[in-house]
């Protein structure tokens, strides 16, 4: 077993420039251990980005584009009655305006978990920033322009925005039942969706509670907010095709996407993703690339679009959760049951929400060994922005319920939130999902559990006012991939690695790159990574799910390996040296005369013709149909939270004085990379436990639109110290041991504050995010 | 029914072009430029410097921010015309020679600072330019003189020790 | 849009003169540039003052006074040793008001223009009982703050007119004075209340509140008229009528502006003993 040592804060600041910028492939010659696998090899693209020279979308020049603008109402949800573009067409510089009415009909609709979304609104916008028209203008002042000329006759709606309106017995229908999949709840319902998992005898065990704790806990609507908001540019292409430069996560599904709406072959649809500046989950899937490729094909012009931060908020979002829990306890704070009933506000197109829905609420029960669990779960349709995948995607909101449930059984027994958990986790190999598709735990989560209990010194007095929370988490890793690679290893001893996965800031390209040192003996300066593009790299099924590492770090490796296996087949024919004789190894071919640096031997097989090899992985999983998330996943990824707090009770202000976060890494294939990714989910944790909130007004307009008003974590909301810590068994199916590690910090941030406010001030919150205000509340209300 | 036409078109698209002169990290750059066109519009459109980048375009993310005569700025809320005679330098003239790294991009870059990079660019500059005002900066100065930078991947603890590495080898050298 | 840089103040006048409500001043450009963002306004000029050179030094210290030019940036003010001698809670207010970056274009003049009713600045300058010079076609007139504040986004300053300097009487020795605020979180934030309060060698109070009324505002006492500290903020906050907002609830606000003028109160005591000592 191996322990990766704590990270240092920064008053020991991490000096680590220059080094790890060689790999020896002598060093030791075991996979895993080389050089450049486990350590800090700094950001692949990482100087491009510091100095400006990276190229996002809105860097792309397109000179000859015209620009795209929307036409959107005031009102969240209306009927479209008729639509004027005489004065925007009039005005100079003008090219088109593109309503419904001027798509096939009906208007395509597309989607993920079903085809609901038009490429265009279609007869009705059914959320705040819908495009009803869109508007496209030899220049962005005049494409704005004409798009405030566009007169949009409409009727205002009855929408619903809340969950308690959307399931009112009478509540307006946010989908037509003409849209809805056949299968599923009642189509004259909101609930699109619902997920119901149950095993263990409930009455039985609930006899036996002693304790039984019964609260309401809700997690607001957030939104992505990455700093890039992104774009789309679509060039339309001579043989009719179009290429799309999208900063999407997924480029493949959104090529599939497009060429069904456009009724196009795969291979007149290509997309070029440049790099996300942050994706978070919000950039998986389509969502006007289809409109924008229309745009292009009837106009044939290049379309550009570029969005603000404004634009984002209508076109992202996490679905916000009301969880009721009921949970019973043995006096020794053992759990025998937990009810969970997890309602989801997702928004107005299904996106991916519903497998949201049903993958988060899988994991309600918690990392616990619980005899009896009812979970019950829906998906409930609103009039706001469409909720799409979320880092966490859908665990942190049902996490926020279960482990407040911990500690709120705890302090009725008298126990420790440490306490309580340590005699309740889940072992190795044990079921924490039980019933005819068991879910077995895939770590040493105790582990996790007693380390982050030390960095924070969890049992240490306190001073009144301070208090401390522990929490844990997990998230099911992707349950079904593909991800294919190519990897050429040219003459010269220079590698290329063809990998789909976006790098989109967890640093992918940098383990390829990585593991091509390692594998194949070259330098990492000679490794060269291509992605973001369907016409040059295989394919990949998606960047999300943290299954990246996994997948095609697999599929990299077999790449590798591949080569491998050829150069020791041609090295023996170049040489005619028996077959049987030679032997290859990380970086190296073993032959009679003693280890050859892999490269050397590549350039003795090709001799005098050159030329290259090019070897091919894949990595693929099979779902399992029987499986009610589709199939197992392939990791957990594990995480324990602890936070100290000092409670102001005056002002219901918080100061975080120590936040820990250990995650189960398996291995730590690069670990600057695994401190960034820790780091960074930790405060996007405290940005929905603190501060994050769309406010949605009575009328489903966002009231809160912005930066201004929308509130995310800055340099001074970061911890006075910030710690993160890894265990690191190697025992995950990744590449040498190592397991997705992009989610798990932010999964129980939630819970481990709420558990430390009420330890430092005795009040108990139930709605987050924990805002200064909400805690005065919650004092307040009890002194009065 | 309503009828809604947003505000009625706006006279932006017609207003006339004005020259500005201005020194863009050393270099004397002219640009053609309408009055409500900000730095970073022009900037970015004008002068190909896309290092500068657009997030909120209104003041509250720093991912435009710019040196103005010395002084770090936003550049989404400073009108290109008012640049005229001024000097600009943006991330594109901190490092050395084009190709280069300054010493504070090598320990962002060594901090594992740089995630998605979108934020980064002007968090160079705003470190560039913090060092400068306070070249031994503590934790808290860190903190409180960056704040008006967001990084969504919150690489925020990896700047805190990029900077103090840039002080200490400042210090050093 | 056109743009014009007048190098004198008279030039500026006449510019605004000609344009009416049609032009718009800029200065830091903090406000302005938003709001032309965001389209709440659309003037068909705006005039930049920050090339005009005959306005008085943009910070002026004298004996009795300092006064603030239009152009003069937050952080330019915050760094003066005099003001910082002089004007604590200034110097605290004014390092709120947005990043470093926001504080070396924001005016302090500019600010107090835009009134904002949550201005950071603008309880601080009300408690210091700051005057503004304003001047116009019928030459220039003063006016107190507390008299240029009308509403939300409206002052005493006509379309015609300019607002060319803002002066600080000079603290009666022997005063204190503190700035304090809640925001939604620890980094660059509006303020959901700003309180200020300058206390005099006598134990007159004044105190200023931001974000919880239609237009910053302030109050006056004496604590030796009232039974306790307690009854001198209550009569103190009285004027207050916070709302709800996205940012809070109206009665946080209200009990927020007990505990933090409270807070200020005993801050300015302790910093008016500390110089007396
Ligand atoms: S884009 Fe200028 S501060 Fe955000
Ligand atoms: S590195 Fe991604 S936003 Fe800062």
């Amino acid at each position: 077993m191996t322990e990766a040592p704590p990270r240092p804060a920064p008053a020991a600041p991490v000096r680590d420039h220059g080094a790890h910028r060689e790999a020896d492939p002598h060093d030791d010659g075991v996979a895993g251990t080389g050089r450049a696998v486990g350590s800090g090899v700094l950001r692949y693209g990482g100087a491009e980005r510091a100095t400006g020279a990276q190229q996002y979308v809105a860097d792309l020049p397109f000179p000859d584009a015209a620009q795209v603008a929307f036409v959107t109402l005031p009102v969240a949800r209306a009927r479209i009655t008729a639509i004027d573009t005489s004065a925007a067409l009039a005005l100079p510089g003008v090219v088109a305006v593109l309503t419904a009415d001027d798509l096939p009909q009906p208007v395509p609709r597309f989607g993920i978990s079903h085809q609901d979304r038009p490429v265009i609104a279609d007869g009705e916008v059914v959320f705040h920033g819908e495009p009803a028209a869109v508007v496209l203008a030899e220049t962005v002042d005049q494409a704005r322009a004409a798009s405030r000329a566009v007169v949009v006759h409409h009727e205002p709606l009855p929408g619903v925005y809340t969950l308690e309106a959307a399931l009112a017995p009478d509540a307006p229908l946010v989908h037509h039942p003409s849209v809805r999949p056949a299968s599923g709840p009642a189509a004259d319902s909101n609930v699109l969706d619902d997920a119901h998992y149950a095993w263990g005898d409930l009455e039985a065990e609930s006899a036996r509670a002693d304790v039984v704790v019964e609260n309401t806990y809700s997690f607001p609507m957030v939104t992505h907010f990455p700093i890039e908001p992104g774009g789309t540019v679509v060039v339309p292409t001579a043989d009719g095709g179009v290429e799309v430069y999208s900063p999407v996560q997924h480029p493949y599904l959104l090529q599939r996407v497009l060429a069904k709406v456009l009724d196009l072959p795969l291979t007149k649809v290509r997309v070029l993703a440049p790099d996300p500046g942050g994706g978070f989950g919000g950039k998986q899937n389509p969502r006007y690339e289809p409109l924008m490729a229309f745009l292009a094909l009837r106009t044939g012009r290049t379309c550009r679009l570029v969005h603000s931060l404004e634009d984002t908020f209508a076109m992202m979002r996490r679905a916000a959760c009301r969880i009721h829990a009921r949970t019973g306890f043995a006096s020794d704070g053992t759990v025998l049951t937990h009810e969970l009933r997890a309602d989801y506000l997702i928004g107005a197109y299904a996106d991916v929400a519903p497998r949201v829905m049903s993958k988060g609420s899988y994991v309600g029960a918690g990392p616990y060994r619980i005899p009896a669990v009812r979970i019950d779960a829906r998906a409930v349709l609103s009039n706001t922005t469409p909720s799409t995948a979320f880092r966490g995607f859908g665990c942190p909101q049902v996490a926020w319920a279960t482990e407040s449930q911990m500690d709120a059984a705890a302090r009725a027994l008298g126990l420790s939130g440490l306490e309580i958990r340590r005699r309740n986790l889940i072992g190795r190999g044990e079921a924490f999902v039980r019933g005819e598709c068991p879910a077995p735990s895939d770590g040493d989560w105790l582990e996790s559990l007693e380390k982050a209990a030390a960095l924070i010194d969890h049992d240490a007095p306190r001073p009144p006012g301070r208090g401390v929370g522990i929490a844990v988490a997990i998230k099911p890793g992707a349950t079904s991939g593909l991800s294919q690679s190519l990897v050429r290893l040219l003459y010269d001893g220079s590698a290329l690695a063809y990998a789909g996965t976006s790098d989109m800031g967890q640093g992918a390209r940098t383990l390829w790159q990585q593991i091509l040192a390692d594998e194949l003996g070259v330098g990492l300066d000679a490794v060269s990574v291509v992605s973001g593009d369907t016409d040059r790299v295989p394919f990949d099924l998606q960047t999300s799910a943290s299954r990246s590492t996994v997948f095609m770090g697999n599929a990299v490796l077999a790449a590798c390996r591949d080569i491998r296996a050829q150069v020791l087949e041609l090295f023996a024919e170049a040489t005619e040296t028996p077959v049987e004789l030679l032997g290859e190894g990380p970086g190296v071919l073993l032959t009679p005369e003693g280890e050859l640096p892999l490269p050397e031997a590549a350039r003795i097989a090709l001799g005098s013709l050159r030329g290259e090899f090019v070897g091919r992985g894949t990595s693929r999983m099979r779902g399992r149909s029987a499986h009610p998330l589709g199939g197992d996943a392939a990791f957990y990824e594990f995480n324990c939270t602890a936070i100290e707090v000092e409670v102001d009770t005056d002002t219901g202000e918080l100061l975080l004085l120590k936040h820990v976060s250990v995650s189960d890494v398996g291995t730590e294939l690069n670990p600057l990379q695994v401190v960034s990714q820790d780091e960074g989910a930790s405060i996007m944790g405290l940005g929905h436990s603190q501060m994050e909130q769309l406010l949605v007004g009575e009328d489903g307009v966002i009231r809160n639109l912005g930066a201004l008003d929308y509130r995310i974590p800055t340099f001074k909301d970061v911890p006075v110290e910030l710690v993160t810590a890894a265990v690191a068994n190697a025992d995950g199916p990744g590449p040498y041991g190592s397991k997705g590690i992009s989610e798990g910090a932010l999964l129980c941030t939630a819970g481990a504050l709420g558990a430390a406010v009420t330890d430092a001030a005795g009040v108990v919150l139930r709605d987050l995010p924990i805002t200064p205000e909400r805690v005065w509340r919650a004092l307040h209300d009890q002194t009065d | 029914m309503t009828t809604f036409a947003a505000t009625g078109p706006s006279p932006d698209h017609e207003d006339p072009a004005v020259t500005v002169s201005t020194t863009v990290n050393g270099e004397h750059r002219t640009m053609s430029v309408p009055a409500h066109r900000t730095l970073l519009e022009a900037l970015r459109d004008q002068l190909a410097l896309t290092g500068s980048k657009t997030c909120c375009a209104e003041g509250e993310c720093g991912a435009c921010t710019v040196i103005l005569d010395g002084h770090p700025v936003t550049s989404c809320l400073v009108l290109a015309v008012e640049a005229e005679g001024r000097e600009v330098t943006t991330v594109e003239g901190l490092a050395p020679q084009p190709g280069e790294l300054s010493d504070l991009q090598e320990e962002f870059l060594a901090a594992g600072a740089v995630q998605c990079g979108f934020c980064i660019p002007g968090q160079v500059v705003a470190a560039e330019c913090l060092l400068r005002a306070n070249p031994t900066p503590s934790t808290a100065e860190i903190r409180e003189g960056m704040s008006g930078n967001l990084c969504r991947c919150a690489s925020y603890e990896r700047i805190v020790c990029a900077v103090h590495a840039t002080a200490e080898r400042r210090a050093g050298a | 849009m056109r743009y014009t840089s007048p190098r004198s103040a008279d030039e500026a006048l006449g510019l605004l003169a000609e344009h009416g409500a049609g032009a718009k001043v800029l200065a830091g450009g903090t406000d302005l540039l938003v709001a032309l963002r965001h389209r709440t306004v659309e003037p068909a000029v705006v005039v930049d003052i920050k090339r005009v050179d005959d306005f008085d030094e943009p910070v002026r210290v004298t004996d009795d006074a300092i006064v603030v030019g239009p152009t003069a940036t937050m952080g330019r003010l915050a760094e003066l040793e005099e003001v910082r001698r002089r004007h604590v809670a200034l110097v605290e207010a004014a390092l709120t008001v947005g990043s470093v970056a926001i504080r070396n274009r924001a005016s302090l003049v500019g600010n107090s223009c835009n009134a904002s009713p949550g201005a950071d600045t603008a309880p601080v300058l009300l408690a210091l009982g700051a005057t503004v010079t304003i001047a116009g076609p019928a030459g220039e007139r003063t006016v107190g703050l507390d008299d240029f504040f009308l509403g939300p986004r409206r002052t005493a300053c006509g379309p015609d007119e300019l607002v060319t300097a803002l002066h600080l009487p000079r603290p009666r020795p022997g005063s204190g004075s503190a700035f304090q605020r809640i925001t939604r979180r620890r980094g660059v934030d509006l303020g959901t209340v700003s309180i200020a309060a300058v206390l005099g060698p006598d134990d007159d109070v004044a105190l200023g509140m931001g974000a919880v009324g239609p237009r910053p505002l302030v109050a006056r006492t004496r604590l030796g008229d009232h039974e306790s500290t307690a009854a001198a903020v209550e009569h103190l906050v009285a004027a207050a009528t916070p709302i709800d907002d996205v940012r809070a609830g109206s009665d946080y606000r209200r009990a927020m502006l007990r505990v933090l003028a409270r807070r200020a109160l005993d801050t300015a005591a302790r910093r008016r003993d500390e110089e007396a000592a």
